[in-house]
């Protein structure tokens, strides 16, 4: 097994050498970029990497230019997770067979896709890879919705929440469905590691991409990205909405071991309320009016007893 | 590469980041690193940009949380030090000035025809608290 | 060498799908990424089995659909080694968007494809649909006639499908139950001589030279897209033929046998002659004997190669013949058939230009039988004597029911 990297404040992790590179065609203020950088420098090892088709496949490859430093590789919109399941595999063979041109190497397997590559279009791909015990790492980059094609919602999309399929109006709220529990779900699957992470708490993001790098099996990991441009925020407040995704337990920071020890990662010292989350994007307006802030109120109660439900399962360490 | 024929590129449209071999890429600094015309770091988004960063360095403490969250790889930091903004790859979104915790801040958005040395001169004093 | 020789006889009774197997055996696959369906199972499932016992050395991954099973040929092929799989039927067709991703790609895959017709209505025996379906796939199609060309074309296939200069996947296909579940006896070539033939895989932009890293799956729009497809299209119509020769050249001064992108049956004085695909090839084959006897001169000439399309191959093929019928063994859905219309093409503008008319046939496993082809040869003897088409130029035969022709 290899070394792990190092890192043991922000300075320290500064000294890295970034594996991703800028004048991509992400928007200006993208979440995407932001964890991306995270999880490549949480470890000198090589990568393979792979994308899902989506907003960080088509800004980060796009011909002649990538902004890719390890290998990568991208096939289409469900299936980036068996692309690196096929190369671990690969992988396998060739060590077997003593065949490696870098037999030295420790190669670290990860794609990367989308709430709408992961939540749906590729959900059995990614629930194979799980299943199959590859050793590998699939990221989901969620900004709840399908901001590539525009805004349509996916089953990562929250109540409440106004997108180009489920668009609020004069008789709608929007969204009329909760939004699907991936990292329970794939933790089921029985794989070492299922974790919750963020990219405003960077230290929890790199241990915890740590662990599942040097953990011997799948790991998932779902990550929250907040969409400048579809969450409809100013670009540069995009640390300031994953500061309130965070700290309103909207997005609670959590992983689950061996799908049966769950550890509550981070405990705002100060809670915030879901409303000031939901006041900040332009996505959420429309509860804001007297005859939906019922709703408001009902996003506060989900929250309180999604958190007194993790609260619970980690006290009984189950 | 703009004109470019059908028989004149590799096959699979498959694109190489570094020219030649590159033994240990995450041991070796962007400067250091030979990459080919097909890297996006040889590409320029400045035109993106209508505000700019400007960055004082006088007020840094280095803390890196410019760096870390910076979405585009354009702060620069070096021995643990940050030395300044890559402005090829700078889209202007401001994140790098709301996470900068200095007071005042070491970094401030302003036109991008403005003037670097004119707005150092005239940078922002200490806030007091209030 | 961590896994053992296996012995074979000179001459064993192999079913099409096991001698696929022994072939995937003998060249060493580094992963097989595989989804069980109906004809093609056996074929990874006997992989699989090689793998248990020692045969082989390498990763069998037995994923949840044949869309992942091609996906992750294509992630482990761009990781750089030897891949294959096999599938059919509504497997093929769920496999149809990676096809053209592993063809752009310039992956060699090699993918043995059982036939086998696509519902509705539901039916597991052999047609052509699914081959047909993968036509403009960008992939090389071999056509096997028997379980020898099965096996002996995979090794083919390797060849010329990891050969640098072409870097494009391959199919081999073989008749759904008729060639992948009647054993025949098939010669073989020992475990030395097979791997011999194709030789280690030489990797090309692996992913897994960490010293080069690679991207793989790019985007290209109007800049781009066009010059990619125009490069791929290229390679296919000018690089594949000459190095396809050059492997059955090869093939033949191995094993004796000979293949030929077009394979011409009692073609030198023929007035009139089927042209058709799969089993039905050895089935005309007979029937043309026969007919001969009769005192009509009757040849018979298969496709060996579906794409890249010999065109020129056939039409010199057909050279001097009066009348042909194009046999397609796929519901055309509202045209001609495949086989007529590329035959129409090849021959429009020669100096000939013989009567051509189509057949479809054999749909969902229904048997083409001798007597079928006694009557077809017959109307096309006929059409010789008329100096023109008798019949309409589409006809179903084999269908109960009233007579169905069309055009």
């Amino acid at each position: 097994m290899s070394e792990m990297k190092k890192i043991k404040n922000l300075k320290e992790f500064s000294t890295s050498a970034d594996r991703f590179e800028g004048a991509n065609l992400l928007c200006p203020g993208c979440a995407h970029s932001i964890i991306v950088r995270e999880v490549l420098n949480a470890t000198n090892d090589d990568l393979v990497l792979s994308a899902s088709t989506g907003c960080l496949e088509v800004c980060t490859a796009v011909y002649p230019y990538t902004s890719w430093d390890a290998s990568w590789i991208h096939i289409g919109f469900e299936n980036g997770s068996t692309a690196v399941a096929g190369a671990e595999a690969m992988y396998n063979a060739l060590k077997k067979k003593g065949r490696l041109k870098q037999p030295d190497r420790n190669p670290k397997f990860v794609s990367f896709a989308g709430d709408g590559a992961s939540y749906d279009i590729g959900f059995q791909w990614i629930s194979g890879c799980m299943e199959r015990g590859h050793n590998m790492m699939h990221v989901v980059l969620d900004n709840e919705v399908y901001a590539n094609t525009g805004g349509q919602r996916s089953s990562s999309t929250p109540i409440g929440s106004s997108s180009t399929t489920a668009p609020s109006g004069r008789i709608s709220y929007g969204e009329k469905k909760n939004k699907k529990d991936m990292v329970s779900i794939m933790a089921a699957h029985q794989i070492p590691y299922s974790a919750q992470v963020a990219p405003n708490k960077w230290k929890d993001m790199v241990k915890k991409i740590q662990y599942g790098m040097q953990v011997e099996g799948p790991v998932f990991i779902n990550a929250v990205s907040p969409c400048t441009t579809e969450w409809k925020f100013d670009p540069k407040d995009t640390m300031l909405l994953t500061d309130l995704s965070t700290d309103s337990l909207v997005f609670p920071l959590y992983e689950i071991i061996d799908n049966h020890e769950l550890n509550i990662t981070y405990r705002p010292k100060n809670i915030v309320p879901v409303e000031e989350y939901l006041a900040a994007q332009g996505r959420f307006k429309h509860l804001f009016k007297d005859e939906y802030k019922y709703l408001i109120k009902e996003w506060q109660e989900r929250v309180d007893a999604q958190w007194d439900y993790l609260n619970r399962r980690e006290e009984a360490r189950v | 590469m703009a004109n470019t024929g059908w028989d004149e590129f590799e096959i699979g449209a498959m694109l190489r980041t570094f020219d030649g071999k590159i033994d240990d890429i995450a041991g070796t600094l962007q400067e250091d690193r030979a990459y080919s015309p097909n890297s996006s770091f040889v590409a320029s988004v400045a035109d993106w940009r209508i505000e700019k960063p400007i960055f004082a360095k006088d007020f840094c403490i280095d803390c890196q949380f410019c760096w870390i969250y910076c979405p585009d790889m354009s702060i620069i930091a070096r021995d643990k030090k940050m030395i300044g903004i890559d402005m090829d790859h700078c889209k202007g979104c401001g994140i790098c000035v709301e996470v900068c915790p200095t007071n005042p801040k070491s970094l401030l958005m302003f036109d991008e025809h403005s003037d670097e040395e004119t707005e150092l001169a005239q940078w922002p004093a200490k806030e007091e608290k209030k | 060498m961590a896994f053992d020789k296996m012995e074979l006889k000179d001459i064993e009774v192999w079913d099409g799908n096991f001698a696929a197997a022994q072939a995937l055996r003998q060249c060493q696959i580094d992963v097989v990424a595989a989804y069980p369906i109906t004809p093609s199972t056996p074929i990874v499932e006997g992989y699989s089995k090689f793998l248990a016992d020692g045969y082989v050395e390498g990763e069998f991954v037995m994923v949840e659909s044949e869309h992942a099973a091609m996906s992750g040929c294509i992630g482990a092929s761009a990781a750089g080694g030897r891949v294959a799989t096999a599938t059919s039927s509504q497997g093929f067709a769920l496999m149809v968007e990676t096809l053209y991703q592993a063809s752009g790609m310039r992956l060699p895959i090699i993918l043995n494809v059982v036939n086998r017709a696509l519902a509705a209505p539901l039916n597991v025996n052999g047609d052509h649909s699914d081959m047909y379906l993968g036509r403009d796939s960008g992939w090389i199609q071999f056509d096997a006639y028997c379980p020898q060309d099965a096996y002996d074309l995979n090794f083919i296939a390797f060849k010329v499908a990891e050969d640098h200069d072409v870097r494009l996947p391959a199919m081999i296909h073989q008749d759904g139950f008729m060639t992948s579940h009647t054993a025949q006896g098939v010669h073989t070539l020992t475990d030395d001589q097979g791997y011999g033939f194709i030789g280690d895989f030489k990797p090309m932009n692996d992913m897994l030279d960490f010293e080069h890293p690679v991207t793989h799956g790019v985007q290209t729009e109007e800049d781009w897209h066009f010059e990619h497809k125009a490069r791929q299209h290229n390679d296919l119509m000018t690089k594949v033929f000459p190095k396809i020769q050059a492997a059955f050249d090869d093939f033949e001064k191995l094993s004796g046998r000979k293949y030929n992108l077009v394979e011409s049956y009692d073609m030198d004085d023929a007035d009139v002659c089927v042209v058709c695909l799969g089993t039905s090839v050895e089935t005309a084959r007979e029937v043309a004997t026969e007919m001969r006897e009769k005192g009509i001169k009757a040849g018979v000439v298969g496709i060996r190669v579906i794409r890249p399309f010999p065109f020129m191959e056939i039409a010199e093929a057909l050279k001097g013949v009066k009348a042909i019928a194009a046999l397609d063994r796929s519901s055309p859905n509202g045209a001609p058939g495949m086989l007529f219309n590329e035959l129409a093409g090849a021959l429009y503008n020669t100096a000939d230009r013989a009567m051509l008319s189509g057949y479809v046939y054999g749909l969902g496993g229904r048997d083409l039988t001798k007597k079928h082809l006694v009557d077809l040869y017959t109307e096309l003897q006929a059409n010789v004597d008329a100096g023109k088409v008798t019949t309409q130029l589409q006809q179903f035969i084999g269908v109960r029911g009233p007579k169905l022709s069309f055009l």
